[in-house]
């Protein structure tokens, strides 16, 4: 998203967060929540709706002096659960060919470089479409820096299990995007 | 194939425990296919990435911000009234140049006056009282307040409820946007 974030001045964070753990975290991880979220396939205006539900709900869970082990995965969990909520938004659109790629392929690129980029990114919507959900989702929040483990805490998978299905889906799409 | 090579991606996540990590590290230096394999799937994963974004700014594209139609709205709406009731609080008296008092009312037409006549003489007056009204139009000092909730702008918690912000768009006498300033 063209970074569609407000800029926020450290002590509203402050006054918001109520911690400064909490401000961290919503720094650290609010684009990446956002990013899982859109490619999960809700629009903009959802995923900031669900980030900032997921917030709220981590501010209440901090004051309720819940386990404040794990927060990264918790706030996964969290949206993960939410946008499952929003099932009419929910794979609607990853692994869509996009519109447009020449507006994020780098400017300085030559002709040549575009046309490789879009294919490639033409083959991995291909292959992407051929993984199984629980496949996209495990490869989706290892995109967002999630270990195996904090990965099988929001999908509810062991850990073994996750390890398989990221193996798997990565064998997949080296194979289908012929890499 | 290689045994190790089932743990290739698990080693390029970080995700074997030390002593394995070590040993499939040794094999990869001098295993020529998975070292290919390790650069393939380093590709995907930099390629799924690259989707990813991809996919975000696409989104992002499509997005406008929700308070947008809004001052958009506004601002066509303020445009409009501009140029139908240019400068009302002013309004030169709709008579003559002979008539000094502002706050005079407008005279009734003279009854013994013949209806052609007096249709003729309207016509042939209203067009300098347009040109100069048109000239006496001076820009206007007109500002816009839109109140937009703090939650609109800042993630929950980070304003005490029921604040807002103060939008003041300034129109300029063309009726075009001529500042925007946000305050609180």
């Amino acid at each position: 998203m063209s970074d569609d974030s407000v800029p926020l001045a450290l002590p509203l964070l402050r006054l918001a967060a109520g911690s400064s753990e909490v401000t961290t975290l919503y720094r650290e991880l609010r684009k990446p929540l956002l990013r899982y979220l859109v490619c999960l396939g809700l629009t903009s205006d959802e995923a900031q709706d669900v980030v900032q539900d997921a917030f709220v709900s981590l501010q209440r869970h901090m004051a309720s002096g819940g386990d404040q082990e794990n927060m990264r995965g918790w706030l996964f969990r969290v949206a993960h659960n939410q946008a499952r909520n929003r099932q009419t938004s929910y794979h609607r659109r990853f692994g869509e060919t996009l519109d447009g790629e020449k507006d994020f392929l780098a400017d300085d690129a030559t002709p040549e470089q575009l046309v490789l980029e879009r294919e490639k990114l033409r083959r991995v919507a291909a292959a992407i479409r051929l993984l199984t959900e629980s496949e996209r989702e495990c490869l989706l929040l290892r995109a967002g820096g999630l270990r195996y483990r904090e990965i099988g805490e929001v999908l509810g998978m062991a850990t073994s299990t996750v390890g398989d299905t990221v193996d798997r889906a990565m064998r997949k799409l080296a194979e289908k995007c012929n890499v | 194939m290689c045994d190790v090579e089932a743990k290739l991606i698990a080693w390029l996540d970080g995700e074997l425990p030390t002593d394995e990590a070590s040993a499939v590290e040794r094999h990869v230096e001098r295993c020529q296919d998975c070292r290919r394999c390790v650069a393939a799937y380093r590709q995907v994963s930099e390629t799924f990435h690259a989707y990813c974004d991809a996919v975000m700014a696409a989104e992002a594209r499509r997005r406008v911000p929700r308070w947008m139609p809004v001052l958009a709205g506004t601002v066509v709406a303020a445009a409009v009234i501009l140029l139908v009731f240019p400068r009302t609080r002013d309004e030169p008296p709709l008579v003559g140049h002979t008539i000094n008092s502002a706050s005079m009312p407008v005279p009734a037409p003279t009854p013994a006056e013949p209806a052609p006549r007096k249709a003729t003489m309207r016509r042939r007056h209203a067009a300098p009282r347009v040109q100069e009204r048109a000239a006496e139009i001076q820009p206007m000092d007109t500002t816009i307040q839109i109140a937009i909730p703090a939650e609109a702008m800042f993630p929950p918690g980070a304003m005490p409820n029921g604040i807002n912000f103060i939008a003041e768009v300034t129109i300029a006498p063309d009726g075009s946007v001529q500042q925007v300033r946000l305050r609180q």
